[in-house]
């Protein structure tokens, strides 16, 4: 007597790096949207502006999973969650690494629009870890009251990105991945105001942090597709 | 924007729309006759409403421009007389700070305030003169009147003479009430000039004496001394000053930083300052008005320089030029409007004092000679770093209504935003430079 175990039909798929059901798609189109909190690296320079250095963000994009979901790419864009999409805070004025609030407010915006790419490992066929890189265009705006035009700023910079975390198939359709998203934003801060202050005041450790509008934040995802 | 015709309608609609793809009338406020169209950020409004108007269906377009206060005061003689004020941007940074102080008392270590309404009986002394010998004038009655630009009900606070020690620190000079006066003369009020920080509460307290103070019989050894103004400090710092202004000074040795215990320096005043800065007391000190005298160093104006939360105070005239009587020095650390004299008004700062017409009666000939009057007010224009002085007490005054009340933090602030004058850098004319009273109060944005 024999016993004959069949080998499940799933490991005679053409792709065999996990155990994916024969109609996931070779390419799939999966809609997202996230929400995350992010911890900003120039922390002197939001705490003396904002009073924190964190601030929830929202948004939403477009997945391209390929290679039977072995490598995605995503093109997101996100803004801050906030009232009227700002953070609020109070011009400041910074001596010897110590700022001094002046009681005029500033609001700022930060918007971003990153294309991230990446690759999904093999765990189990509903956990599915990732990691990847990117980059994106950042776009910063800012201004106080009492200040004449050109003392507020509107600007644009690029700045790359690392992002490594998990995605849960919660549903057939319906993902719900965790991540870290690290990002680094150069060319907006330091140049002026209390983040150059910040930046150059030898009695600031971690000078270069200042220049910096990047940082980490933690996103939670939901995708919806296969 | 306004539509021929005044309505807003189908046609008006594609009319946005050949000018601007994000355009989008706005429903129409009311009590208005006309339209607010929205568009993106990232157009530039003035070419849009530009666009729009070379519309045959539109009979107006602009740009919503932002409007602002800006507090030009209606005091009759501030325009044609104080050219000072605007030169330090004063009348923005009144926008930003319109309490002007109101909760800040600034001490004035000086000859004293015209205060109060008195009248004074006094055996006024001989004495001879530069015109011939002056007889003495025994119970001469001699009317006072406080400045009626200056002191309301409560503005002055712990009143005190160093030099008789009494509570009554008169003013026989012009000096420390006209130095009181650009710090806050009152202003807005339709009447003669305006101060910096006008809501101040003042404390005059007299240190030194003058020409009628020794002539009235106070002893020559009581007046002028440093333990009179040290005392000064150290009393002003006790009783709630938040600022205090000197604009007082004299000749010291060259090297009391290294070694104060010497003849000229001045260890007293020096103690002095530290402790009222400790006590969170900023102070601004007159860099002293000795260039053409050889042009020696002057304290207290090199103490300050050592001490973080005391600035001294060289003099600009209109054009922003250094005043050819302004000391000079490593010690000197920002300018400020003090006038160049001359001929023209310009070359003064005016403020309310006393008419020295009524006054400096020991300038006619003994002939003409008679009790002097201090009941006689006028704006007079004086120039000196004695005036440059209080424009920074009076900003100092406005960055602590801010919020910014550390001493240190205000001398940063003021030199950080200061208009650098003369050498790039700080220099020994101008120091840092023209102090920015706008800017001070402003400060900076998170990267702008």
């Amino acid at each position: 007597m024999a016993l004959i175990a069949a080998a499940p039909v799933s490991a005679q798929a053409g792709s065999h790096w996990y155990n994916a059901p024969a109609d996931v798609p070779a390419i799939a189109l999966r809609p997202f949207v996230d929400i995350s909190t992010e911890a900003f690296t120039a922390v002197k320079t939001f705490n003396a502006v904002f009073g924190e250095r964190t601030a929830p963000f929202w948004g939403g994009g477009l997945q391209v999973v390929l290679w039977r979901g072995r490598v995605y790419a995503d093109l997101g864009a996100s803004r801050l969650l906030k009232k009227n999409g700002e953070l609020v805070g109070e011009r400041a004025f910074v001596n010897e690494g110590v700022a001094y609030e002046l009681g005029i407010p500033l609001r700022s915006t930060i918007k971003s629009l990153e294309l991230v790419g990446g690759y999904r490992f093999n765990v189990t066929p509903r956990v599915i870890p990732y990691v990847g890189a990117g980059f994106g265009n950042y776009h910063y705006t800012e201004e106080s009251d009492f200040a004449a035009p050109a003392e507020n700023l509107d600007v644009e910079h690029g700045g790359y990105i690392f992002q490594a975390g998990a995605e849960l198939r919660a549903h057939r359709w319906i993902g719900v991945a965790g991540d870290a998203h690290f990002t680094r934003v150069p060319g907006i801060l330091g140049v002026s105001g209390v983040s150059q202050q910040f930046a150059t005041d030898l009695s600031v450790g971690s000078r270069a942090r200042e220049k910096d509008l990047g940082g980490w934040a933690v996103r939670l995802k939901v995708v919806v597709g296969r | 924007m306004k539509f021929q015709g005044g309505a807003a309608g189908t046609v008006s609609v594609q009319s946005l729309r050949t000018v601007s793809t994000t355009a989008a009338l706005t429903r129409r406020p009311d009590y208005v006759d006309f339209d607010i169209v929205t568009i993106d950020a990232a157009e530039d409004p003035a070419q849009v409403a530009a666009a729009l108007r070379q519309r045959p269906d539109v009979e107006w377009a602009q740009p919503a421009y932002y409007l602002h206060t800006n507090l030009v005061p209606n005091d009759p003689d501030y325009k044609s007389l104080q050219w000072n004020l605007p030169l330090i941007d004063v009348e923005k940074a009144w926008d930003i700070q319109p309490a002007a102080g109101s909760s800040i008392t600034v001490a004035v270590i000086d000859t004293g305030l015209a205060y109060t309404n008195a009248t004074i009986t006094a055996n006024i002394f001989g004495f001879r003169g530069r015109l011939g010998t002056y007889p003495a004038i025994p119970n001469a009655v001699i009317p006072y009147s406080a400045a009626t630009q200056l002191i309301t009900p409560g503005r002055v606070v712990a009143p005190h003479d160093f030099v008789l020690d009494t509570n009554m620190p008169l003013d026989f000079d012009g000096h420390g009430t006209h130095v009181s006066g650009t710090i806050g003369q009152l202003t807005n009020d339709g009447i003669g000039v305006a101060g910096v920080a006008f809501n101040v509460k003042l404390m005059p307290l007299k240190a030194l004496c003058s020409e009628w103070d020794v002539l009235f019989g106070t002893p020559v050894s009581r007046c002028s001394t440093d333990d009179n103004v040290a005392q000064a400090i150290r009393y002003a710092a006790d009783n709630g000053a938040k600022i205090i202004n000197m604009s007082i000074g004299r000749d010291t040795a060259p090297n009391c930083a290294t070694n104060r215990n010497q003849p000229d320096c001045a260890p007293a005043i020096e103690d002095a300052m530290n402790y009222a800065v400790g006590k969170g007391v900023f102070i601004a000190i007159a860099a002293g008005n000795e260039f053409n005298e050889g042009n020696p160093t002057q304290t207290p104006a090199e103490i300050a320089s050592r001490i973080q939360g005391a600035v001294s105070v060289a003099a600009v005239g209109v054009f922003k030029e250094h005043a050819s009587y302004s000391s000079s020095g490593s010690w000197v650390e920002l300018a400020a409007p003090g006038g160049i004299g001359g001929r023209e008004d310009a070359g003064y700062v005016w403020q309310q004092t006393f008419d020295f017409r009524f006054t400096d009666t020991f300038e006619l000939p003994p002939a003409q000679y008679e009790r002097p009057r201090f009941d006689m007010l006028r704006s007079v224009g004086y120039a000196g770093t004695s005036q440059a002085t209080p424009h920074v007490a009076g900003v100092a005054a406005l960055l602590m209504q801010q919020g910014v009340t550390s001493p240190a933090a205000i001398e940063a602030a003021l030199e950080k935003f200061a208009v650098d004058l003369g050498a790039t850098g700080k220099d020994e004319l101008f120091g840092y430079g023209l102090i920015d009273a706008r800017n001070s109060l402003f400060g900076l944005g998170l990267a702008k």
